[in-house]
């Protein structure tokens, strides 16, 4: 047998594959194995067909992104556009009518609730799905990975909101830049009584107002909910002086008389003008100022919304991949997401990058910050260091804007910061409405 | 053979005139069935339902509880009381600026056809594109309203009126009949233009003066046409959404939240089919009520 036997197997020595070459040729496997295993989930993933919603904003930009993936990834991406006003609804009829997109835009307050409905994937163990998320600020992961853990989403982009304001203006009657809400109604006072009818203008319509409560919130060093979604700040005694403040703001014919009707480039176009002094909203609406090119478009700047005191709403939305995908398909979604809402093979920023071009939108990397071609992208009349700041030291996500149920509270709240504006309610009745609608859209009652 | 027994045989060479009537309602009856009778059975069954967000199956039977959210709601019933307020000002508006539309362009003058042809423009313009317009002509700031207002001594500043409460759902409902009356003032037109011109005539002989030729005369001789009008009226006012989604959002606070925009909320953001469904149909109730009382009053109240 023995004989027998090493005639019909020869040993290693005699089929020329010694040990050593063996155990070579697996060490080098091996090792091609772990330093590629992107590579090959990468090949596995490449050339597949995927939709790709997104809602109308520079849809031109949009296209020349999805069309240089294809090039790179040899994917066949159709897109498909859905006005902003109305995507909410929109998608969520696509979702149920069994026309699910694979990967999508997706408002924040969205992203939690299209995964408890499984229109949403959770994103962990996708390959270097970790990594995204750890290169994040700390401030802006929670609006991407939920309570439990599940990584709901990634950025599409990222802005803080700021205090555009008009320097020239601003010294030319004398009046310096404030550091809190008390000295920014001061100052529009001042303003007002130099003949800026209306000094301070902000986006206060009541399906947007929202964001405003959070940004005075912070704004006055005061927790919006805590960590269960509870309205905390209903026993913060500070959020009545905010309501009080915002009230009068309004009242005392701070704000333009369309302020709570007008759209931002209403807001705009009186910044250009010289017809407002301030406008509190997300970053980048000094570049929309400056490219308005009014007399005042170029003496305008933008500056923490209170200082360095307190915080400020860092807002954004996100990138999400549909909820039924699986294998290669799956693989091939999330390398797109990566692209789209992270770096490219390369390491650079290369979507972002383009939207830092195109509407000096930012992404919530540290690394973004840093990157030579990011840097070179952004308008010169935008201060990124201030805008990097912002997020890394004086912003808050809020993370309860993503939860399921907040989208009751979020359509509520419009109504009753009106009540507030409009004289109709006092501060300390808002606190109470406020966190009644807050209650009531937890338990799922919300009309 | 003559020709009228060529016209009583004929239809009989395919079909019976029953039949043929039958065949000839087929496919607008179908269509009908499937975008509007199915539909609302289905919105009235779903209202008794917790249905899923996600659309999968419909859910647990809940009986009447969507309904008794609803009617516990101070949250409804300010909706229906702004959404009767709406309708009332709507319907008036568009039916009285369409009759005198109308009767203006059925007088004899130049340039009539031109205006005639004027009065489709409006209606050719889609609800949402008439909210933004007038979004624009009352704004603020720079609105032409407050322009004409102005100069017309009737306000001494600028005034946002779509930032109060009180004027906001004048203003969503004027630009809303804006429209509407266009409509009216053309199906009102058609009928004037069937008035037999003698008898208006002959009450002129009988010393009927203008006033009294309209009431007794005019007026009676639209009945049916007023009435689809005006049915017409009740259910574009109630259903009323494009225009406020438009302009205001339903605010300022809720003083225009009619309820086709909760509808909207509960169907399309909060996917909230039940609770919308109940809202759905306690609307076409309420859209239902509204009609008939309309063709009630109209019809009947108008005699010669």
């Amino acid at each position: 047998m023995k004989g027998s036997s090493k005639q019909d197997y020869p040993s290693i020595a005699q089929s020329n594959l010694d040990r050593r070459s063996v155990l070579r040729g697996m060490g080098v496997l091996g090792i091609a194995s772990l330093a590629n295993l992107n590579l090959i989930q990468e090949a596995a993933a490449a050339g597949q067909k995927l939709n790709f919603t997104a809602w109308e904003f520079q849809p031109d930009t949009i296209k020349s992104l999805v069309k240089a993936w294809e090039a790179k990834s040899k994917d066949k991406i159709t897109i498909s556009f859905i006005p902003n006003v109305g995507y909410t609804a929109g998608i969520q009829a696509r979702q149920r009518g069994g026309k699910p997109a694979d990967v999508f835009y997706n408002f924040a307050y969205n992203s939690e609730k299209f995964v408890q409905q499984k229109w949403a994937a959770d994103l962990r163990g996708l390959p270097g799905v970790d990594k995204v998320i750890a290169d994040m600020f700390p401030s802006s992961r929670p609006r991407f990975v939920a309570d439990n853990g599940a990584i709901v989403s990634v950025p599409y982009f990222s802005a803080v909101h700021m205090l555009q304001y008009n320097k020239k203006m601003l010294a030319d009657k004398g009046v310096t830049l404030p550091n809190s809400l008390a000295q920014t109604y001061t100052a529009c006072k001042k303003l007002k009584d130099n003949g800026v009818a209306g000094p301070y203008t902000a986006y206060w319509v009541k399906e947007f107002v929202e964001e405003y409560l959070h940004v005075y919130l912070l704004a006055n060093n005061v927790t919006p909910f805590d960590s269960k979604g509870e309205p905390v700040f209903a026993d913060d005694s500070k959020a009545i002086e905010v309501f009080e403040w915002w009230q009068n703001m309004y009242k005392d014919g701070m704000t333009p008389k369309n302020v709570l009707t007008a759209d931002p480039g209403v807001h705009t176009t009186a910044m250009a003008q010289g017809n407002a002094a301030f406008y509190a909203l997300h970053h980048y609406f000094l570049n929309d100022i400056v490219q308005a090119k009014g007399p005042e478009s170029n003496n305008c700047d933008q500056a923490k919304i209170v200082g360095t005191g307190g915080k400020t709403l860092q807002m954004g939305e996100v990138i999400q991949m549909g909820g039924k995908l699986k294998g290669a398909k799956r693989l091939a979604a999330w390398e797109f997401m990566k692209e789209y809402g992270y770096k490219s093979a390369n390491g650079k920023f290369t979507t972002f990058t383009k939207w830092a071009s195109a509407a000096s939108l930012c992404a919530p990397y540290p690394g973004f910050f840093a990157d030579a071609d990011v840097k070179a992208a952004f308008p010169k009349y935008m201060d990124l260091s201030l805008i990097e700041d912002t997020f890394k030291n004086s912003s808050d996500v809020v993370p309860t804007r993503t939860l399921p149920w907040y989208q009751g509270f979020q359509a509520q709240c419009g109504t009753i910061i009106h009540d507030l504006l409009l004289g109709e309610a006092t501060p300390k009745a808002t606190r109470n409405a406020l966190a009644v609608a807050c209650r009531t859209a937890k338990s799922g009652a919300a009309l | 053979m003559n020709i009228g027994s060529v016209n009583r045989r004929g239809p009989n060479l395919w079909l019976s005139n029953r039949r043929f009537g039958a065949l000839l309602i087929i496919p607008s009856a179908f269509v009908l069935l499937v975008l509007l009778v199915a539909p609302a059975i289905l919105t009235i069954f779903q209202s008794f339902y917790n249905v899923p967000a996600d659309g999968i199956g419909i859910g647990e039977f809940v009986g009447l509880s969507n309904y008794v959210f609803l009617l516990t709601n101070p949250i409804f019933w300010e909706s229906v009381y702004v959404s009767i307020v709406f309708a009332i000002i709507f319907i008036s508006l568009s039916t009285i600026v369409g009759l005198f539309a109308a009767l203006l362009l059925n007088q004899s003058f130049k340039g009539r056809f031109f205006l005639r042809g004027m009065l489709v423009l409006p209606w050719a313009c889609p609800w949402l594109i008439v909210g933004v317009i007038w979004k624009w002509f009352g704004d603020g700031e720079i609105g032409l309203l407050n322009g004409i207002l102005l100069r017309l001594g009737i306000i001494s500043d600028y005034k946002d009126f779509l930032n109060d409460p009180n004027y906001a759902i004048w203003l969503t409902a004027i630009a809303a009949s804006w429209r509407q009356s266009c409509l009216v003032g053309l199906l009102l037109l058609a009928g004037l233009q069937t008035l037999p011109r003698d008898l208006s005539d002959a009450a002129s002989v009988d010393g009927a003066g203008v006033f009294q030729r309209f009431w007794h005369i005019t007026l009676p001789w639209l009945r049916p046409s007023l009435t689809i009008v005006t049915v017409l009226n009740v259910i574009y006012g109630l259903m009323q959404f494009d225009v406020i989604f438009a302009m205001t959002q339903g605010g300022p606070s809720n003083a225009t939240t009619l309820l086709s925009f909760l509808i909207y909320r509960q169907f399309f953001i909060f996917t909230n089919f039940g609770i919308g469904s109940a809202i759905a149909v306690s609307l076409a109730l309420l859209a239902l009520v509204g009609g008939l009382i309309t063709v009630k009053k109209v019809y009947k109240k108008i005699e010669i």
